[in-house]
């Protein structure tokens, strides 16, 4: 019936579908409906940078105009995959702008982006409006100013968790005295100081902004004065609260406080002295969101009294210095939460933080819970099957015990049933980490159960390669899987190996799988790059087939092997 | 003080024969208490595969980002540790938060106790009379530059520059594995 419209209609009716996954579903229909979606497609989101060429899909989308591109594997995060293992973003930078296509919006994750990239990108697109960058590494304050001064409808630049070489604080500078577009920028994770001055004048003639999120080296009277310059500000982040109660900067700042109404989200507090929090109460009852999980000096009894004021959490992000008592009062107080990270606060975590008896208590008092991560001295199978009865609704639940293969400190057995638990209650669990002690049964567990799973983290658990098996044969959605110090080998490697081709990639590190048997699996699967990494000292030594892999990184590619590989990197 | 106390009778090391017993029989403690949690990690895991317990040795554990690992976990607080080489009359605190590897740290080494023989101990490691170790968060005495530099950041209290001889005793064999870092530096 859909084929008696002319395009015209049909192109109307997919402008409406706006999920990558039902566009992608769309274009498998018929070639009609191939070719409609291809030419209306405008946003494209690539998991993996190599994957795909640039220039495919330029090819395939003509009309590209926002781009989403992820480069190392996760677990670079962790300090497991070496500094210069790729991941750049220049090849896709000169594709694109070499063909002209009008590129307004894009969004990096782990990857490496170079200064000229930046200078590059800002100005090969007249309309560029936003750029996003998360954990990547590789530039310079040189390369935003180069997008400050360039990009004349810039919309959004937010910087997350990147590491970037500080030349002095001039880029702020560079944004044109008639540029008044932005919405939203975060420049928090900057070390070096900002000119104070450039900042408050583009805040004051930008009627649009929203969301600015603030490095440590804006003191309180500049944040005062923006707060004044920017009462339409819903989204903040605050660089440092630190300042003496009875100056009048603080009292100016009180002052300015109690007549925001319109802030939802708050952030920050790098640097913060804990009796300057009651500067912020005010603002508290209207929050939604709330991540302390970079506020080191906020702790304790200080902590407990800020989440007090805050009655409409969705989100939460904390440090576990807040114990189980101050979890206990997230629960009592947040009742509409919805999402709660608990990061540690001290490398190997403090054992008086938080344990299984605030997970719990946060359970019984946040039903709407459905996106954890939870990092925590200790956890019982108990309180997991305590939660999952009081939370079902999980998407998201990613627990990390801090000794990784702690049994179950009540029973001393594993953690098997609880997991199980988890995973045959939350029936819409879509991302699980998991820890502690574990045995072969927990995959068993969600291999039968957790149907819609798409991306699995496992750390020293397990007894052999049926657990693994378990997982990709059970799996049916799963994309990513990243397992490290397990006992899976050779067979558990090799025995679905057509499983492969519908996930993103898999990870194995430290655990059974030999050099012969990924070999075997190259050559079996073309369409899969199977990357070995040899970072032995000895750089001329030839990986024998016996010989156990340290690391290895696998994903489905139309690309082929990626010339960018540094030597120690052996694509099979 | 207790620790300022345990650093004095490290360098007290150097006088004498009771002193050298004395500190024998602690490490012959360290050692069974070592051995006993071994006992108790197979017993517990039951499997024969040995899986990893000392939290100070495992890359990437907890799963924490390397950006939240270095602007909030080390807030205010300096990375601050305590170094002392047999043969010299002072102890001298270092920042390891400062170094970015092993050559920065062999470099700032030489400088602290350079007249004390350090530039042989680092550049002539197989032959050098002296072996850098440090004492781990489990309070394991262990060779530097054995392991990853974010790993040895992380676990390390405090540095020792021994005696090669002395070494022996602790159970350590010293493979020379700064040797690499001070030859790099120096290119």
């Amino acid at each position: 019936m859909m084929n008696y419209f002319p395009d015209e209609v049909i192109e109307h009716i997919f402008d409406y579908v706006v999920s990558h996954s039902d566009r992608n579903a769309l274009s498998l229909v018929c070639k009609s409906w191939y070719r409609i979606e291809r030419c209306t497609r405008q946003r494209v989101f690539i998991g993996n940078c190599y994957s795909i060429t640039p220039e495919r899909l330029i090819q395939r989308f003509p009309g590209l105009k926002s781009l989403t591109l992820k480069g190392k594997p996760h677990f670079a995060d962790f300090s497991l995959v070496p500094y210069d293992w790729g991941g750049f973003v220049h090849p896709w930078v000169e594709a694109l702008a070499k063909s002209r296509v009008g590129l307004e919006e894009l969004r990096l994750k782990r990857m490496v982006v170079s200064d000229e990239s930046l200078e590059l990108l800002s100005r090969s697109f007249t309309h560029f409006k936003s750029l996003v960058l998360v954990s990547c590494e590789g530039f310079s304050t040189d390369g935003l100013a180069a997008i400050a001064a360039n990009c004349r409808f810039l919309r959004e630049l937010d910087l997350q968790e990147n590491e970037v070489e500080d030349h002095k604080g001039q880029w702020l500078s560079c944004f044109p005295d008639n540029c008044t577009s932005l919405v939203s920028l975060n420049f928090a994770c900057l070390k070096g100081e900002v000119s104070l001055g450039a900042l408050e004048r583009f805040v004051a003639r930008s009627p649009n902004l929203k969301s600015l999120k603030l490095n440590r080296s804006v003191p309180v009277d500049a944040l005062q004065r923006i707060m004044m310059r920017a009462p339409q500000l819903s989204d903040l982040g605050i660089g440092s609260l630190v300042h003496d109660p009875e100056s009048e900067a603080y009292i100016k700042l009180k002052n300015t406080i109690l007549k925001c109404k319109s802030i939802t989200s708050l952030s920050g507090f790098l640097e913060v002295a804990p009796h300057c929090l009651a500067a912020i109460y005010p603002i508290c009852p209207n929050l939604t969101s709330l991540n302390l999980s970079y506020a080191a000096g906020i702790q304790g009894s200080a902590l407990v009294k800020l989440i007090h004021h805050c009655v409409k959490l969705q989100r939460l992000w904390i440090m576990d210095c807040i114990g189980d008592k101050g979890l206990g009062v997230v629960a009592t107080t947040c009742k509409d939460l919805q999402e709660l990270r608990v990061f540690p606060s001290v490398p190997f975590g403090d054992p008086a933080a938080v344990t299984e008896k605030g997970l719990v208590a946060i359970s019984m008092g946040c039903p709407k819970l459905h996106s954890l991560l939870y990092f925590c001295h200790q956890m019982t199978n108990a309180a997991l099957i305590t939660v999952a009865k009081n939370c079902p609704n999980f998407i998201r639940f990613r627990l990390c015990i801090l000794d990784a293969t702690k049994p179950d400190p009540d029973t001393m057995q594993p953690l098997d049933e609880g997991f199980g638990a988890i995973v045959q209650s939350c029936r819409r669990l879509r991302r699980l980490s998991l820890s502690g002690k574990l045995t072969d049964q927990v995959f068993l567990y969600i291999g039968m159960y957790a149907e819609k799973l798409e991306m699995l983290s496992i750390a020293f658990a397990g007894d052999g390669d049926k657990g693994m098996l378990y997982v990709l044969n059970g799996c049916k959605k799963l994309r990513k899987l990243e397992i490290r110090d397990c006992p899976f080998g050779d067979m558990a490697l090799l025995t679905d190996v057509g499983k492969y081709e519908t996930m993103r990639s898999l990870w194995m590190s430290s655990c059974e799988v030999t050099v012969g048997a990924c070999k075997l699996l190259a050559k079996k699967m073309p369409r899969l790059n199977v990357e070995i990494f040899n970072e032995n000292e000895q750089e001329d030594c030839s990986l024998e087939d016996g010989q156990k892999v340290e690391k290895m990184y696998l994903y489905r590619t139309l690309a082929g092997k990626r010339k960018d590989a540094p030597e120690y990197v052996w694509t099979l | 003080m207790a620790k300022e106390g345990l650093g004095l009778e490290i360098t007290e090391l150097r006088l004498g024969l009771p002193d050298a017993e004395h500190v024998t029989v602690v490490n012959k403690n360290e050692k069974k208490r070592a051995f006993s949690q071994i006992d108790d990690e197979n017993s517990s895991s039951g499997g024969d595969r040995k899986i990893k317990t000392n939290k100070s040795q495992v890359v990437g554990w907890p799963p924490v980002c390397s950006y939240r690992k270095k602007n909030s976990m080390n807030e205010g607080s300096k990375m601050y540790v305590k170094v002392s080489m047999d043969g010299a009359p002072f102890l001298r605190k270092i920042d390891l938060g400062l170094h970015k590897g092993y050559s920065d740290l062999a470099l700032a080494l030489d400088k602290l106790f350079g007249s004390y023989g350090m530039v042989e101990a680092l550049k002539n490691a197989d032959n050098s009379e002296h072996v850098p170790i440090y004492e781990d968060k489990d309070g394991d005495w262990m060779l530097v530059g054995d392991v990853p530099w974010e790993m040895f950041m992380e676990s390390c209290k405090r540095l020792r520059i021994m005696k090669r001889s002395d070494a022996k005793g602790f159970g350590l064999q010293p493979k020379g594995s700064l040797k690499g870092f001070i030859e790099s530096a120096a290119k």
